[in-house]
């Protein structure tokens, strides 16, 4: 089960089965704690960060950068799927992809959040055309 | 309920591509289908999940958009084909 874990040195907030051995932020060694959910949000709640269409476009970007897939070059199809994953956000609360709809299931639905685990995905793994499922994704190919 | 039914999303490039040629075999064909949108309208989407089983089962374990529904015979498909394949679908 997951949990709440915050750095002693820093206050870095990780969320996972177990505390990293070293912090990304201020590269401690051992320094995390378990804390409550509730301490987990209140230091997060120190800093109030937005990420808007086009920091989140170029987040997936980053994100992309030297792996073995790139965000679709095709800038309507992107546009049209940021302008759904964010009226998900504002009208269901976490960027759900737009070509999938949630079960109103939590837990589950956590796996329709923009980027989503597409790489076991039947439409992405194992072919050489391979791309998420609403196509935000795509595999490279071997000239790429 | 139409027999058949088009779960769509607004934002949904799939179902944007199908549109036009869902519109087409209304024309062409007179088939008749229901579009219901799902991520504006919660009762569309209480509609899709209430066949939720049925669609994960043939759409890779998710409820993705677009998928066709036959109600009657529980024939369907997710995502897009050929206009010949809707047809095709839609008349058996």
């Amino acid at each position: 089960m997951r949990k709440y874990w915050r750095c002693h040195v820093c206050n870095d907030i990780h969320f996972g089965i177990k505390a990293p051995g070293i912090c990304p932020t201020c590269l401690q060694k051992d320094a995390y704690v378990e804390v409550s959910a509730q301490e987990a949000r209140g230091v997060m709640s120190v800093i109030e960060t937005t990420v808007d269409k086009a920091a989140y476009a170029d987040a997936i970007q980053v994100f992309a950068a030297g792996r073995e897939f790139r965000v679709n070059p095709d800038r309507e199809r992107v546009d049209l799927l940021l302008e759904g994953m964010f009226n998900n956000e504002g009208n269901h609360g976490l960027k759900y992809c737009p070509c999938r709809m949630i079960e109103k299931d939590f837990e589950k639905d956590l796996a329709l959040i923009c980027p989503c685990n597409f790489l076991n995905h039947d439409t992405y793994q194992d072919r050489e055309d391979g791309e998420c499922w609403c196509g935000l994704f795509i595999k490279r190919r071997n000239d790429e | 309920m139409s027999k058949l039914v088009m779960f769509h999303g607004r934002e949904c490039p799939h179902c944007r591509k199908m549109m036009p040629l869902v519109d087409k075999m209304i024309e062409e064909e007179g088939v008749e289908i229901e579009k219901l949108e799902v991520w504006h309208d919660e009762k569309n989407a209480d509609t899709m999940r209430s066949h939720r089983d049925l669609i994960t089962a043939k759409c890779g374990g998710q409820l993705r958009v677009p998928t066709f529904l036959n109600t009657e015979t529980m024939d369907l498909f997710c995502g897009e084909v050929e206009y010949e394949e809707l047809v095709d679908w839609a008349k058996r």
